[in-house]
C-alpha cells in the first residue's frame, strides 16, 4: 500500500530547507498565485471547496472555521499551532525541521486569505532548533518579498512572528495557547467566546495546526475541487500519520484518507510487529483516544470510520503496543503524564487524574485490591464530560477503553499481585 | 543578565503587538544565560516588564522548561513517553542514573550533567529519544549515551 506524498512530496530533497531549492521545486508558486491573481475571498473559497479538515486533533472544517471571523473591521490574527505535544505525534516536527518553507508559504497564504497582517507560529519550547530553522527561512522569504510590508509588490503586509513556548502540554489547546502567547500562564479560557470572535489580545483569531496550514499550499496549487477528490467526501485529502511503538519501521507516513486501513499502515508501511511479537493494541490518534484491539485493525483511516470503530483520528499519532507491552504499565504511564499536565484549574481533572494515577500505580506494583477496577471505572465517569477543557476527557481515553478491552490483564495484576507478563519491559 | 541579553530583552518589549507577550521570551533569555532562573533575575525581569516579582513567578512556575535550580552544563532530557517506554526508555534512564550517580531529575556534583525524565518530545518515531541542551538525539542506546558522556568529559579541561 503506497503512500500518497503531497505534503511530504519534497521532504527528503537535500537542501529543501533553503529557499532556492524550495523554489526550484515549485515553492512559493501558491503564494504568488494567491497574492497576485486572487482575492482573499477566493483563496478562502478554495479552502472551503477543498473540504480540508483541521489536522490538529478535532478535525473541524478549516474553510468553515475561517468563515466565522466577524466582518467588523477589527484587527485579525492568524496563529499556527506548532505545539505538537500529544504523545505519539511527531509529524509537525519533521515538517518544520525539514521543509520549513512549506509551512511559511502556507501561513502567508492563509494570513492573506483571512485578512490578517500578523501571523504567529507558536512552537513548543522543545523545538528550539526548529525555531532557528524557521527564523532563517523567514529571513530568506523576507529577502525575496514573500513576507514583509509589501508582499510581492501587492501592497499587502504579512508578518510572521515566531514564539517559543516553555514546556506545558496544555498549551496545545488553542485558548491556553493564546494565553501563553500573551505571556501568561497557559490556562484554558472559557468558550464561548471562541477565538474567531475574541482570540489573541481579544481580537478575532484563527488557530490552525501546522499540517492544516501547510495543506493550503497544495490546495492552491491543484485547486480546492481537485484536492477534495482525494480521500472521501467527509475526509478529504491526505493525512500524516506518525507510527511509533513496537513496530519494525516506525516513521511518519502520508496517506490518502479513507483509502488505507490501519492494518495496512501499521503492518505494511511501518513494517508490522517486531521479530517474534504480536501486536495487541493500537492507539490510533495520539495518546488521548480509545485503543483498538486486533479485530478492529481493518478500519479505514478517516474521521468517520475511526469514530464508528469507537475511537478518533485525533492527531494521527498511531501508538502500537505488542504482547510484551503491559497494558497496566502503559495506562499508568499515560496517567502520570495527564496528572502532570493537568493545569489544576478544575477539580475533576486535577483530583481525578491524581487518583487514577495512584490506583494504577498500586495495581502495577502488585498491591491492587479487589474493587480497584470498579474504582477506576467510577473515577472515569466522574471526569468524562465534566471538565473545563477537553484535557479531562483526553486523560481517560485509553484507560476507559483499556479497562473494557483488556479487563483480564488488569484483573490478573490484582489476583496474582504481579504482572502476568513478568519483568518483560520491551 | 549580561548587557547583550539585556539589550535583546529591551528589544523584545517592542516586538509584539502587546508588551505582555515579551515575558516568556525574556525568561528564555535568562534560562539560556544561567541554565536556570535565579531569584535576582526574577526581579530584573519584573522590573523590565513593569510587573511584581510575584506575578513573574506565577507565570514562570507554570512552565517546566524554566528551571528553579541550577542545571548542569549538559541538560540531558530522557523521554519517558509511552512510545519511548516500550522501546527501552527505562533502561536508558537506569543506565544514566547509575553511570552518573543521580536520581531522576538530578545534577552531578561537578555540575556537568543534569538528567531529567521528561514527557513526549515529539520524536516518537525515533524512540527512545533524548534531548541534550534542547538538541534531539534520536534512537538512543546506552552505548551511544556512553559515547556522548565520554566525549563531553574529554572536552572539559581536567581541572574543571
Ligand atoms: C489538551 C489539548 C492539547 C492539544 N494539543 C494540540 C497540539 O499540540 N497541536 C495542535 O495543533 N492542536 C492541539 N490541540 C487542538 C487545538 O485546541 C485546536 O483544536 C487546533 O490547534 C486547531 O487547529 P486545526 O483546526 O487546524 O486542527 C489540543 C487540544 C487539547 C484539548
Ligand atoms: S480539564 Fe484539566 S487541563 Fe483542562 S482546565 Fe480543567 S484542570 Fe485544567
Ligand atoms: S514518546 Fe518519546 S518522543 Fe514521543
Amino acid at each position: 500500500m503506497p503512500e500518497t506524498r503531497i505534503l511530504f512530496k519534497h521532504i527528503d530533497v537535500p537542501g529543501i530547507d533553503r529557499i532556492d531549492v524550495y523554489e526550484q521545486h515549485g515553492g512559493y508558486q501558491s503564494l504568488r498565485k494567491a497574492v497576485l491573481d486572487m482575492t482573499p475571498e477566493s483563496v478562502a473559497q478554495e479552502v472551503m471547496t477543498s473540504n480540508l479538515r483541521g489536522r490538529g486533533g478535532a478535525g473541524f472544517p478549516t474553510g468553515r472555521k475561517w468563515s466565522f471571523l466577524p466582518k467588523d473591521g477589527r484587527t485579525r490574527y492568524l496563529v499556527c499551532n506548532a505545539d505538537e505535544s500529544e504523545p505519539g505525534t511527531c509529524k509537525d516536527q519533521e515538517l518544520i525541521y525539514k521543509n520549513p518553507h512549506l509551512l511559511i508559504e502556507g501561513v502567508a497564504a492563509s494570513a492573506y486569505a483571512i485578512g490578517a497582517e500578523d501571523a504567529f507560529i507558536y512552537l513548543r519550547g522543545e523545538f528550539k532548533v526548529g525555531y532557528a530553522i524557521l527564523e532563517r527561512a523567514i529571513a530568506e522569504a523576507r529577502a525575496k518579498g514573500y513576507v514583509g510590508d509589501d508582499v510581492l509588490g501587492s501592497g499587502r503586509r504579512i508578518e510572521i512572528t515566531l514564539y517559543l513556548g516553555a514546556g506545558a502540554y496544555i498549551c496545545g489547546e488553542e485558548t491556553a495557547l493564546l494565553n501563553s502567547l500573551e505571556g501568561k500562564r497557559g490556562q484554558p479560557r472559557l468558550k464561548p467566546p471562541f477565538p474567531a470572535t475574541a482570540g489573541l489580545y481579544g481580537m478575532p483569531t484563527v488557530v490552525n495546526n501546522v499540517e492544516t496550514l501547510a495543506a493550503v499550499v497544495p490546495i492552491l496549487e491543484m485547486g480546492g475541487a481537485e484536492y477534495s477528490k482525494l480521500g472521501s467526501e467527509k475526509s478529504a485529502g491526505t493525512k500524516l500519520f506518525s507510527v511509533s511503538g513496537t513496530v519494525r519501521n516506525p516513521g511518519n507516513f502520508e496517506v490518502e484518507l479513507n483509502k488505507v486501513t490501519l492494518r495496512e499502515l501499521v503492518y505494511d508501511l511501518a513494517g508490522g510487529p517486531l521479530e517474534g511479537r504480536e501486536i495487541k493494541g493500537i492507539i490510533p490518534g495520539g495518546s488521548s483516544v480509545p485503543i483498538l484491539t486486533p479485530d478492529k485493525f481493518d478500519v479505514a483511516l478517516d474521521y468517520e470510520s475511526l469514530a464508528a470503530a469507537g475511537t478518533m483520528l485525533g492527531s494521527g499519532g498511531v501508538i502500537v503496543l505488542d504482547d510484551h507491552s503491559c497494558i497496566v504499565k502503559s495506562t499508568l504511564r499515560l496517567m502520570e503524564f495527564y496528572r502532570h499536565e493537568s493545569c489544576g484549574f478544575c477539580t475533576p481533572c486535577r483530583e481525578g487524574t491524581m487518583w487514577l494515577d495512584q490506583v494504577l500505580e498500586r495495581i502495577e506494583a502488585g498491591l491492587g485490591r479487589p474493587g480497584d477496577l470498579e474504582m477506576l471505572a467510577d473515577l472515569c465517569v466522574n471526569i468524562e464530560g465534566r471538565t473545563f477543557c477537553p484535557l479531562g476527557d483526553a486523560a481517560i481515553g485509553v484507560l476507559k477503553s483499556g479497562l473494557e478491552l483488556y479487563h483480564e490483564e488488569y484483573q490478573a495484576h490484582i489476583d496474582q499481585g504481579c504482572c502476568p507478563l513478568g519483568e518483560v519491559v520491551r | 543578565m549580561n548587557a547583550e541579553r539585556l539589550a535583546k530583552a529591551r528589544e523584545l518589549l517592542e516586538a509584539f503587538p502587546q508588551k505582555s507577550s515579551a515575558l516568556i521570551p525574556i525568561l528564555h533569555l535568562v534560562e539560556e544565560e544561567f541554565g536556570w532562573i535565579p531569584e535576582e533575575e526574577v526581579a530584573v525581569v519584573a522590573d523590565l516588564m513593569g510587573y511584581t516579582p510575584a506575578y513573574v513567578e506565577s507565570v514562570l512556575s507554570f512552565y517546566t522548561l524554566f528551571h528553579r535550580q541550577p542545571t548542569g552544563k549538559y541538560l540531558i532530557q530522557v523521554c519517558r513517553g509511552l512510545s519511548c517506554q516500550v522501546r527501552g526508555a527505562d533502561e536508558l534512564s537506569k543506565f544514566l542514573y547509575e553511570e552518573l550517580g543521580v536520581q531522576r531529575s538530578g545534577t552531578t556534583e561537578d555540575g556537568m550533567f543534569t538528567v531529567e525524565a521528561v514527557e513526549c518530545i515529539a520524536l516518537c518515531k525515533d524512540a527512545p529519544a533524548v534531548q541534550i541542551n534542547l538538541e534531539f538525539y534520536p534512537d538512543m542506546t546506552p552505548e551511544k549515551m556512553q559515547a556522548f558522556l565520554d566525549k563531553a568529559r574529554q572536552e572539559v579541561p581536567s581541572d574543571a
